[in-house]
């Protein structure tokens, strides 16, 4: 049975005397814009009542923290039992150098390592391939060998922090992972006490930063699916896919189908391992998902709570699963990179603080604050720290720790995450009518989807209606730049001699049998992740593997424009 | 009947940003332009692929910090190949320090993070002109 949460009547009485206040008040007065609508097209409304809510039902449509369908919270306690993660994003050059940020941000009070690599090491390239030694180093640190993996987490008690490998696509997550594993063995770390997550998804490699070496997205997404199986077997406290949300939206995507991509690719990923023979409730509880925090303060926010609601009623209609984890959706966010701007890199702190707020006031597990310089380089020692800070001082000074869902009764909010729900739940059926996600993949029409909406996004700011700070409006002409630029270190040098020591010191014919064992668990469809976490630890390379894979699989052509 | 502008545009090398070489890509053919999108490409192949398509521009889009090293090959190559009056011009991730270092290498003009569109297409516009 169901109860609306405001009496008939009264809603009733209420709507009128809201048309009339409507029509005789408030359009006696001007509105400055012609309409308003949220960033994602929500048209809005200029006030918000019990009307716009007549049908709710408190307790099936919201109830409580903890509880289905944890619209209010996937905690009971949220922030006054535990708080958010504070993971920072880090990584350039050489493990090296990285090491000593991963450490600077621990010792600064950041309660989670979270690790990005290069562009070659994304793509499963090494650092002494021909085609890559422009990039090496650049945007993520540089790993090619479990020497390296060593390095990066060398003085780090991997036991006790949560690591989150931001490996992207599955090409690189097979293999970076695998290090991670089997660095941790050597280290005396057993599997099964490791926390942490990897990105491992499959859109990232095919429709979100689309590259040269591609795997068809049915390998792609079979990688991925290999990672989640091995973790679910041997690492339970690894989360061993987050889905990358924030990467489709940071590509242009809308915030509902920002939702709707992830949790269509989660429903894949789940049909994928159950095929395999796994009970929904093994691997589900750790399916993790990562969003954006972005311009549009409650479109963000009833973004949130719009996922986990969906979410699990999702779950639950098509795999009613016994495990209460396996309908909670949790997230980690990281504030709008996109928009951040080059102008007046300063702004970009009262950006970020105003995204981080969002991302807590929605729920968020674990947040990163994006750097005041990343418009325009890695950031600096000094721009990571005032990110950190930036979250240190939200959780401590400001309150909004002391309730859950502080938000959650809004009238605005409860509508627009109505009609948050309502839209990613429309884009889910057209996905599902499609033939599911790897099939929207293989036709374009993710990236086509993502490429019409960024294009929309940008005729609005170039229309002027989207007002972006210092670069449309409250511009500084011949602005000298008020920051220093981070530079990156050597790192193709000793990259690429490390490569070369370890070649000549590896044994060829282990290497070789290792390389076989690949080729062959490829064609006969064995889990990889099974092979390789024992393959790379003869220092087998990431490249190695990568080429190997390709030359099964071979390579896809995305679409491009 | 006057011929078309042409363009080649590339992403430099391992690059993963597609967004703005996309909506600038975008705004070229709505302008009118002829666009010719490779993706990623090394400066060898964007060369190549520009003399095979007899393109009166080129441009690079680089987000990743590459773009000091392989732009100023771009130009190298071309004046190699006695191509260059191909004009190259260039978009993304930039310090303000390095666009004169560009230039003095030979792209014709920068457009860093939070250009106009518009801006784009008027410099190509009147830059074709120029060619003619």
């Amino acid at each position: 049975m169901t109860a609306a949460l405001f009496n008939k009547n009264e809603v009733g009485k209420i709507g009128k005397a809201g048309s009339t206040w409507r029509d005789e008040v408030y359009s006696c007065h001007k509105e400055i814009k012609e309409k308003y609508e949220t960033l994602s097209g929500f048209e809005v409304k200029p006030l918000y009542t019990p009307k716009d809510l007549d049908s709710l039902d408190y307790l099936r449509d919201l109830g409580f923290p903890g509880e289905e369908p944890y619209v209010r919270g996937v905690h009971p306690t949220m922030y006054r039992g535990r708080t958010w993660t504070h993971r920072q994003l880090a990584g350039f050059g050489p493990p090296e150098e990285t090491n000593k940020r991963y450490k600077f941000l621990l010792h600064q009070g950041a309660t989670g390592i979270n690790g990005v690599f290069d562009y070659p090491t994304l793509r499963g390239y090494d650092s002494d391939d021909p085609d890559v030694y422009a990039d090496v180093g650049r945007g993520g640190v540089s790993i090619d060998s479990i020497e390296d993996m060593r390095i990066l987490f060398e003085g780090i008690p991997i036991d006790e922090v949560s690591v989150s490998l931001v490996t992207c696509q599955p090409i690189c997550n097979i293999s970076v992972q695998s290090m991670y594993f089997a660095n941790a063995q050597n280290r005396g770390v057993p599997l099964n006490k490791l926390a942490g997550t990897s990105q491992n998804d499959f859109l990232m490699e095919t429709a979100i930063t689309i590259a040269p070496g591609v795997t068809p997205p049915k390998v792609s997404f079979r990688l991925s699916c290999d990672a989640i199986e091995f973790c679910t077997k041997y690492a339970p406290r690894w989360n061993p896919i987050s889905y990358s949300g924030y990467n489709y939206r940071e590509a242009g995507c809308t915030a509902p189908q920002e939702v709707a991509f992830m949790i269509a690719n989660a429903v894949a990923c789940s049909e994928e391992l159950i095929r395999r023979g796994y009970d929904i409730d093994v691997f589900a509880p750790r399916l993790s998902f990562f969003l954006s925090a972005h311009n549009d303060f409650f479109e963000e926010i009833a973004k949130y709570r719009a996922a986990r609601r969906i979410y699990c009623k999702i779950m639950k209609e098509r795999f009613a699963p016994k495990d209460p984890r396996s309908l909670m959706f949790r997230f980690h966010v990281q504030t709008a990179g996109v928009a951040l701007t080059a102008q007046q890199p300063l702004n970009n702190i009262a950006r970020a603080s105003y995204h981080a707020l969002a991302a807590v006031l929605g729920g968020a597990q674990s947040v990163h604050v994006d750097a005041y310089d990343e418009a325009l380089c890695v950031p600096t020692e000094l721009s990571s720290l005032t990110a950190l800070r930036t979250q240190q001082i939200l959780q401590s000074e400001t309150g909004v720790t002391n309730v859950v869902d502080p938000l959650g009764g809004s009238y605005f909010l409860e509508s627009l995450t109505n009609q948050m729900e309502e839209n990613i739940g429309s884009i889910l059926a057209e996905i599902d009518s499609m033939g599911g996600i790897v099939k929207t993949v293989e036709k374009g029409w993710i990236h086509d989807e993502i490429s019409a909406a960024a294009y929309q996004y940008q005729m609005r700011v170039e229309s002027g209606e989207m007002p972006i700070v210092g670069v449309n409006c409250f511009q500084i002409e011949n602005e000298k730049l008020p920051i220093e630029l981070f530079r990156l270190p050597e790192t193709l040098k000793i990259q690429k001699a490390k490569l070369e020591r370890i070649k000549k010191k590896r044994n060829p014919v282990q290497v070789q049998k290792a390389l076989d064992a690949v080729t062959r668990g490829c064609e006969e469809g064995r889990n990889l992740m099974e092979l390789l976490v024992e393959g790379v630890r003869v220092h087998l390379t990431e490249g190695e593997v990568s080429q190997a894979l390709r030359k099964v699989y071979g390579v896809w052509n995305p679409p491009l424009f | 009947m006057q011929r078309k502008i042409r363009i080649l545009m590339a992403r430099l090398g391992m690059d993963a940003h597609w967004r703005g070489s996309i909506i600038v890509a975008r705004a070229l053919r709505d302008a009118g332009i002829e666009v010719i999108y490779v993706g990623n490409q090394m400066p060898s192949n964007i060369v190549k692929m520009a003399m095979q398509e007899d393109v009166d521009f080129i441009g690079l889009s680089s987000l990743s910090g590459n773009h000091l090293i392989l732009a100023p090959k771009v130009i190298k190559l071309l004046q190699k190949e006695n191509s260059g009056d191909i004009k190259v011009i260039f978009g993304g991730t930039v310090a303000p320090k390095d666009i004169p270092v560009l230039k003095k290498a030979g792209i014709a003009e920068v457009f860093g993070p939070g250009t106009p569109l518009k801006k784009i297409v008027e410099y190509i516009s009147a830059a074709a002109t120029d060619l003619k």
